[in-house]
């Protein structure tokens, strides 16, 4: 049956993806974190999503095989893109290439001259017109050295990456919510005018995703209302995301959520 | 195309804007429809009142529909709610070009090969019913009661992968709904994330 032999593709080598494990360091050293990466690099017009994707897809999930001694940090998640592919929804993902970041706590008896075996089974969904589930086993290996030392290739991608992540509210600045009817009124005080901004929750069913954020800048940052979604059955005390902002910076935010006043 | 028809076809695109603006709830009446199904046959979700009522959002190519077919589950919760009275309403919303697609003939050879047992499969290659409902994925399941209250709309159940091997430890959010909802007790999990492809409308 031809659906069957479709479905079998899951096992095969992914069609649309080039994955791979990426090191920042060509060596590690013992009892220093080791900064990983996994790379996706896509075809043309094709996407994978974020950690929340939105209404539909499915994040990458990654299962680790790492040495005895050796721990992993939390995937890192860039700031997404939005993806509209309809008026009922919007995704958040990534075209064309990405890194997760991941940090590994290599340990104390990790010994020069060894080396670190990394190897991962990774899943995930990529999309264009249609959707399908690519599976790949990764593996690297780093050697252990005296000190540390930056892989020249593959250090600038981790670089460029950086400046992706989303970063914690810088100091001064704060972000509030106040929750009405039909709205989640979400603000944001800096100490200067924002004319634009992006919101992305981290928690699916909050928001109504395809909805226009509208953005209403302040003298101090900006108010932005953001649809509820249908979803939502019951008040939330806080609102988890990450807010983008002209220039592209992005942040993570914790807003609590005030209920207005009937 | 003459004035009239432009102005009837404006006025049909406003109504499908405005139906697309409300919002299904959950607790509020559920949208009334109109719809043909595979077999040329007119259902209304109105013929339907006194009954439960399940819409399953549906494209046999995206790999989230394929996992409940293919492992038989989407035709088991078919078979076994439909034996205790509740309409179960396939509804394909793929336009035409788009995955999912399929002629009235060549969906009910799809019903015959995986032997699935709907009440009837509702052809929706315009859109329409999926917009009013605000479908999002496939699948995208709804639970209708018999006095056509919204009671449930999500994912068809806890684990929103497309690997067949994760059924067995899902919990089912639609047979949830339906079992709370006949024994007269509120539906705990209402309204979750439906998870799957996203349904192919034409815009």
């Amino acid at each position: 049956m031809l659906a069957l032999a479709v479905a079998s593709a899951a096992q095969a080598p992914p069609q649309h993806a080039r994955v791979e494990l990426l090191s920042r360091q060509e060596a590690a050293s013992a009892g220093t974190d080791l900064e990983l990466g996994v790379h996706f690099a896509l075809d043309p017009g094709w996407h994978i999503y974020w950690v929340n994707p939105g209404d539909s897809g499915q994040p990458p999930v990654l299962k680790w095989q790492l040495p005895v001694g050796v721990t992993a940090g939390a995937l890192e998640w860039p700031r997404p893109e939005r993806m509209q592919p309809s008026a009922e929804l919007a995704d958040f993902g990534y075209h064309d290439d990405v890194l997760l970041p991941i940090a590994l706590h290599t340990g104390k008896s990790t010994s020069p001259g060894s080396s670190i075996d990394i190897s991962a089974d990774a899943r995930w969904l990529i999309c264009r017109e249609v959707c399908i589930p690519e599976r790949a086993q990764l593996h690297l290996a780093v050697p252990v050295a005296a000190t540390a030392k930056l892989n020249p290739q593959s250090a600038p991608m981790f670089a460029r990456t950086e400046k992706l992540l989303p970063q914690p509210l810088p100091r001064g600045w704060k972000a509030w919510v106040q929750s009405g009817k039909e709205d989640f009124k979400l603000t944001l005080a800096t100490g200067k005018t924002i004319t634009a901004a992006q919101f992305f929750p981290l928690d699916p069913g909050q928001i109504d995703n395809p909805s226009p954020q509208k953005v209403h800048p302040t003298v101090t940052g900006f108010t932005m209302s953001l649809k509820k979604s249908d979803l939502l059955l019951k008040p939330i005390t806080v609102l988890r995301g990450v807010l983008v902002v002209p220039g592209g910076a992005a942040y993570r935010i914790e807003a609590p959520v005030r209920q207005s006043v009937q | 195309m003459n004035n009239f028809h432009r102005s009837v076809l404006r006025l049909l695109v406003m109504l499908a804007l405005v139906a697309s603006a409300f919002a299904v709830k959950i607790g509020d009446p559920a949208p009334g429809f109109t719809a043909v199904d595979s077999n040329g046959k007119q259902q209304r979700l109105s013929d339907y009142k006194g009954k439960f009522v399940v819409l399953e959002w549906h494209n046999q190519g995206c790999p989230y529909t394929k996992k409940h077919y293919e492992s038989g589950n989407m035709q088991r919760l078919q078979k076994g709610w439909t034996a205790k009275g509740v309409v179960w309403l396939t509804v394909i919303s793929s336009a035409p070009g788009t995955q999912g697609f399929v002629t009235p003939t060549q969906e009910n050879d799809y019903l015959k090969t995986m032997n699935a047992a709907p009440t009837a499969v509702l052809m929706d290659p315009g859109g329409s019913l999926g917009h009013l409902y605000s479908a999002k994925t496939t699948p995208h399941m709804f639970v209708i009661d018999p006095n056509g209250t919204l009671v449930y709309q999500g994912a068809i159940d806890d684990h929103p992968t497309s690997d067949q091997g994760d059924i067995a430890s899902s919990k089912n959010y639609v047979s949830t709904a339906l079992q709370q909802a006949m024994s007269g007790k509120p539906v705990t999990d209402a309204a979750t994330r439906p998870y799957g492809c996203s349904v192919k409308y034409r815009d």
